[in-house]
């Protein structure tokens, strides 16, 4: 254990933080593309089936799958692995956003419209708000795959903590394998239970304001 | 009543219990898992092993009723060992005594390839109960390789020549070069006298693509490989003897072979039939023809009669 | 091979190497159909205990929803050290995570029967387990079969991770590919019967939940 650290402390600092790093990214920019994507559906109800199934049928696909057939476009490194986990993350977080959008009293949306409130105003004030907790839902749930695949990111050469399994799987170095594990598995426990705090933080302040 | 339910709960759970108890017994139907009659082939990640491991696998079927379950995509020779040695896998396609000599028996003294042959041999029936196999034919080694065009640049024809440009360059190299002894980078640097810019530790399979799109200026490849010819790669001479040629044979554990006595006389039929210019060929169709190992496989036995009569 | 783009590329391996992709495509949909199975015998009957025992749901609901969160990578790797290599450690791990969706599908199913339903069965004196066999489990089979799909959608994707620790299936291909020359072709071979597989065991079982759900008359 404390050899472990002596020889590799840096390296697991180093590729923690590159694990962050591709995930981070990854998610956010699944964040700031999916919920408004995910507003804008409400609006046209005629396309929206169609783009919720294609989303279903993607998220479908394994990630080993997906990550794989970015290599022949993107090649290899972290910049294909954040395509496809950008791609990954958005179907949680689009499919929550429309629901959770829907879900929304339309008695509401109407106060709103009542209240003189523009489109954009009765979604930034009313809707949004209220459905908070299914979107976080959402990008819990997204922040749980993209940390989980990419540690299989690391085989197309993203890097992150991924590297130290897969050298443990290759050099049947049981040390590795754990170092990359544990690690990747607090990472996600932790995130996972942050963002859990964060759904349950914006749940009471929204059942007040209805 | 209360037996009767206790008669009804029974029921319900009896083909559940019945159904879990079938499932995961020795061997789950199609995966031919851990009975008794397969026969469990490792192989690593090369294409080299995959064509081994499925040639294998045909002489297997072609010649006795045992099932055969390939462990594929293993990284390293100490996978395929370790995997051996804890009764997962009953034989590797490939192991290179050189190779064995150093990370399994941990050996350093020579470079002889008639003490390696040996000692690998003799050690690993004693120490491990595993039976070296007469070599297939063929050996591997490490080979520097540069583009033609590199070569022209630099007037690159031995090892010792890419000593002046060696600091500015990067070189590609398998994952477990680094940490080798004997015949790895830190006594590779002791015997020649310089060491490069930069080494980046890949899959072996990239090394020849890295170095054909000039992502690297050299690589440290495996002489065998299909693509040094597809790609027409400048094959430097290794003119210190460095690097010593590593016999390719199958290895299996003494407790398979007695276990199913037909598996001896099977996998000595391979006894020096498959020579370096055999093994370059097919390795080419695998990795430039689009086939797969197994297809290659099938069709070389095929055509070489699954070598009957040929048995030494 | 140079000559031809990657879609004459794949055309060309699936012609000569399709009994290849056959045999790892049987094998990969084998490996996580035994995972479920094995789950779904576990995990429908521990679903229908905590439907009875609510005490319990909390706990265990939530170690498997732990169990869902840890990467799948990390997971595999885990049980290898444990189990070795090969199959049978693919096998165990897509058990534990096809675990959660059936243990949560059939504990909603059982909770969501109506207990006016429920009542009925028991004013016709029912017994617990005939009110279990006859009421309950055909009411909620199409919730527990959304699990179940939801599980083997999973199961699939785990499987082709399963490669790495040697298990065979269709992510040998994917792998062979990115480390082959100019392997998108044979990327897409593994990559694509993969993808296939999870879209039609999805709207496959998802046939079977909508036929399978009470308020569907058709069905009736």
């Amino acid at each position: 254990m404390i050899n472990f650290f002596n020889q590799f402390g840096s390296q697991l600092i180093f590729k923690t933080w590159q694990h962050i790093y591709i995930s981070g990214i990854s998610l956010g920019l699944g964040v700031i593309v999916a919920i408004p994507l995910g507003v804008v559906l409400t609006r046209y109800k005629r396309i929206s089936g169609f783009v919720i199934g294609l989303a279903s049928v993607l998220q479908t696909i394994p990630a080993m799958a997906l990550l794989a057939m970015m290599i022949p476009i993107f090649g290899i490194g972290a910049k294909p692995a954040i395509v496809a986990l950008f791609i990954y993350s958005l179907l949680p977080i689009l499919r929550n956003t429309y629901l959770g959008m829907e879900n929304v009293d339309p008695t509401l949306r109407d106060a709103a419209k009542g209240m003189g409130m523009s489109n954009f105003q009765s979604i930034m004030r009313v809707e949004l708000p209220l459905a908070a907790p299914v979107i976080m839902a959402g990008v819990r749930l997204s922040a749980t795959y993209v940390i989980a695949w990419t540690a299989l990111a690391s085989y197309i050469g993203a890097g992150g903590l991924g590297d130290f399994i897969f050298n443990g799987l290759n050099l049947y170095r049981s040390d590795l394998i754990l170092g990359g594990s544990i690690p990747v598995i607090i990472l996600a426990l932790v995130v996972d239970f942050l963002l859990g705090r964060l759904e349950l933080l914006l749940t009471p302040k929204t059942t007040e304001e209805g | 009543m209360m037996t009767k339910r206790m008669k009804r709960v029974i029921k319900l759970f009896l083909p559940l219990v019945a159904l879990v108890v079938t499932l995961s017994g020795c061997s789950l139907p199609g995966l031919g898992g851990t009975s008794d009659d397969t026969v469990r082939i490792a192989a690593q990640n090369t294409t080299e092993q995959q064509i081994m491991a499925a040639i294998i696998q045909g002489m297997i079927k072609h010649y006795s009723n045992l099932d055969t379950t390939v462990i594929n995509n293993l990284g390293s020779a100490t996978v395929s060992f370790q995997a051996q040695k804890n009764d997962e896998a009953d034989l590797t396609a490939i192991r290179f005594n050189g190779t064995d000599y150093q990370t399994i028996l941990k050996k350093s003294a020579t470079k002889d390839p008639k003490v390696i042959a040996t000692t690998v041999k003799r050690d690993f029936q004693k120490k491990y109960h595993m039976t070296y196999f007469p070599s297939y034919g063929f050996a591997d080694t490490y080979q520097f390789m540069v583009t033609q065009k590199y070569a022209k640049e630099h007037n690159l024809n031995t090892v010792s020549d890419l000593k002046k440009t060696a600091p500015q360059m990067q070189v590609g190299i398998d994952q477990i070069w680094m940490n080798r002894k004997a015949d790895g980078y830190g006594a590779f640097q002791k015997a020649y006298g310089f060491s490069f810019g930069h080494v980046y530790p890949m899959q072996i399979g990239l090394v020849y693509n890295a170095l054909a799109s000039n992502k690297m200026d050299a690589i440290l490849g495996y002489s065998t490989d299909g693509r040094i010819g597809s790609y027409n790669l400048k094959l430097l001479k290794d003119d210190k003897q460095f690097f010593p040629p590593y016999q390719a044979s199958v290895v299996a554990n003494d407790k398979a072979l007695k276990r199913n006595p037909q598996l001896r006389p099977i996998l000595k039929r391979l006894d020096g039939k498959i020579p370096l210019k055999t093994m370059q060929r097919l390795n080419y169709q695998v990795d430039n023809n689009l086939q797969e190992p197994a297809t290659v496989a099938n069709k070389f036995l095929k055509d070489n009669n699954y070598f009957e009569g040929g048995q030494n | 091979m140079q000559n031809m783009n990657i879609f004459q590329q794949l055309f060309y391996y699936f012609a000569h190497n399709g009994m290849y992709v056959l045999s790892q495509f049987d094998r990969h949909f084998l490996i996580s159909i035994y995972g479920v199975v094995f789950a779904a015998i576990v995990g429908i009957p521990i679903g229908i205990f905590i439907a009875k025992h609510r005490k319990l749901s909390g706990w265990v609901i939530g170690i498997a929803n732990v169990i869902q969160t840890v990467p799948s990578l990390a997971m595999l790797s885990l049980i290898m050290l444990a189990l070795g290599l090969g199959v049978n450690t693919v096998i165990v791990t897509v058990f534990l995570y096809a675990l959660l969706p059936i243990i949560k599908n059939t504990y909603t199913g059982m909770l969501n029967v109506n207990a006016d339903v429920l009542d009925a069965g028991k004013g016709m004196g029912m017994t617990r387990v005939q009110i279990l066999r006859l009421i309950e489990i055909p009411l909620s089979l199409s919730v527990i079969m959304a699990g179940i799909r939801n599980a083997l959608v999973l199961a699939i994707g785990i499987t082709a991770i399963g490669s790495f620790v040697g298990a065979g299936g269709l992510g040998d291909i994917i792998i062979r590919g990115t480390n082959a020359t100019n392997g998108g072709a044979i990327i897409l071979a593994g990559a694509l019967p993969t993808a296939l597989m999870a879209i039609i065991s999805d709207s496959v079982l998802g046939f079977f939940e909508r036929k399978f759900d009470p308020t569907n008359k058709t069905s009736q």
